[in-house]
């Protein structure tokens, strides 16, 4: 049976993308909210 | 007042305004018969074609005329303004979930029985030899099918866009149900003896008891507001 | 606490894939494309885990009307569906090669298909409802009916595929597997687990302060 390598590298650098995005929309949501906080305590 | 009594008086108060207006019934086989001539339409005329694809289509008119039906479910009551005084009757809220998931069966089932009429009529099936098993069958399915459909008409009650969230909803929920159904029907339709599907059977029965019970016991969180 | 959390995934993903790649050996018979499995069956496994969290943390909410059960569950169905997807596509992925085709209704590829979709419906309604309470009584029920599903769904599926009666109740034992891709697989099931713990720690914490900020 051939080794099909392309399909191994796809499944995980789709695992890859797709985790390490949903990892960064946390990320990014969690610094937005941040922000938010700190605008909010200045206008105070 | 007794639980079962005021199970049965929701019940009966839907039966007397569908009786009076058959607004519901009316529209639905209405619909029913549309569906025939689309899949007549969209499979043409070849009869064996038809034959091997039976049951699913079938099925198929069971649950777009019951997401019709069932989507309808509040409707009454929301439009009158009426789910608040239904919610100020004393006691348990299931009573009130019983009683209209009876009514949704009771509805459904005459549209069945109308649909599977036009079906034997139309596309020259006979269905007369295989009707009590066949029955048996519609009924363990439209209970199940019913028990979600009236939970979720209720959860949907209140979003704008119910018309779209009811199906997405209810559909993939209804898969072991569906399949349940399709397959039973079509051994019974093959003049197979019920107990080959015996397994399919008893799938649909638990499936109706574990829906029934989580629909009672959670059908007072989501009628609280 | 998060953040460790997140370096202990990450360094156990790192060994995942050094016990993937680096340690196990080829498949006999199947090659090298064996090796999604070290991907595919953990993210399963951490898909059912999610929807069973949902699951308790659903009748949580509606024994107590908490708040942390609501977020908990919320958290843990996206994670879930996030995995849910994953392991469809990696299972597509495997399947081209192996079995000739993208996709099959095969009777474990269907079911989590369909789980799929129930909880794609869970995080819709979520966003449909205005109101949050009455969002999360709403998810809270539609969460317990699927999971109640879920075994409805795993016999269904099965029958279907398997014409007549199966030999045994859950599935029939695959052959035994070598200690060492066992290994393999084991490790990534550690990680594996403690990223959907961290992923469902950051999540919670997020759901909470968007409350906070926008209550």
């Amino acid at each position: 049976m051939p080794d099909n390598w392309g399909f191994v590298v796809a499944a995980y650098g789709l695992a890859a993308v797709v985790l390490a995005g949903y990892w960064r929309r946390l990320v990014r949501r969690e610094r937005e909210l941040t922000a938010l906080d700190a605008r909010r305590r200045s206008r105070s | 007042m007794t639980y079962a009594r005021r199970a049965w008086i929701v019940l009966w108060k839907d039966v007397v305004t569908e009786r009076r207006s058959k607004e519901t019934l009316n529209a639905l086989f209405f619909f029913a018969l549309l569906l025939l001539f689309v899949f007549q339409f969209t499979l043409g005329g070849d009869r064996e074609r038809l034959g091997a694809a039976l049951p699913g289509l079938l099925w198929l008119g069971f649950i777009l005329s019951g997401i019709l039906g069932l989507g309808r479910t509040f409707l009454a009551e929301r439009e009158n303004d009426c789910l608040e005084g239904l919610l100020l009757s004393p006691g348990d809220k299931s009573a009130i979930y019983l009683g209209k998931v009876a009514g949704n069966v009771a509805l459904m089932l005459t549209v069945e029985a109308m649909l599977l009429a036009l079906f034997a009529l139309f596309f020259n099936v006979d269905v007369a030899g295989a009707l009590p098993p066949l029955a048996g069958v519609m009924v363990l399915g439209t209970v199940g099918f019913a028990a979600i459909g009236t939970l979720f008409a209720a959860m949907t009650a209140h979003v704008r866009a119910r018309e779209l969230l009811f199906p997405v909803l209810l559909l993939p929920v209804q898969v072991p149900i569906l399949l349940a159904c399709v397959k039973a029907t079509e051994a019974v339709l093959l003049g197979e003896p019920l107990s080959a599907v015996a397994h399919w059977l008893k799938l649909l029965a638990a499936a109706d008891v574990i829906f029934v019970v989580a629909g009672v016991l959670t059908f007072d969180a989501i009628l609280e507001g | 606490m998060t953040r460790g959390l997140g370096w202990v995934a990450a360094v156990l993903l790192m060994g995942g894939l050094l016990m993937a790649f680096g340690v196990a050996p080829r498949e006999v018979t199947q090659g090298n494309v064996q090796r999604i499995m070290y991907l595919h069956v953990p993210s399963v496994w951490v898909a059912y885990l999610a929807f069973v969290v949902v699951f308790v943390a659903s009748i949580a909410y509606l024994a107590n009307r908490s708040g942390a059960a609501d977020r908990l569950a919320h958290a843990s169905a996206e994670v879930g569906v996030i995995f849910t997807g994953l392991t469809i596509a990696t299972g597509a992925i495997w399947g081209k090669p192996t079995w000739g085709t993208w996709w099959t209704w095969d009777a474990r590829l269907t079911s989590v298909a369909v789980l799929f979709v129930i909880y794609l419906g869970y995080l819709l309604l979520r966003g449909m409802i205005e109101d949050p309470e009455r969002g999360a009584r709403y998810a809270a029920v539609l969460g317990i009916v699927g999971a109640l599903d879920m075994p409805l769904i795993h016999f269904s599926v099965y029958w279907w595929r398997t014409l007549h009666q199966p030999p045994s109740l859950l599935k029939p034992g695959s052959a035994t597997m070598p200690p060492i891709i066992l290994a393999a697989l084991l490790v990534n099931f550690v990680a594996f687990s403690v990223l959907y713990v961290y992923f469902v720690a950051k999540r919670v914490r997020l759901l909470r302060r968007e409350q906070e900020a926008f209550a």
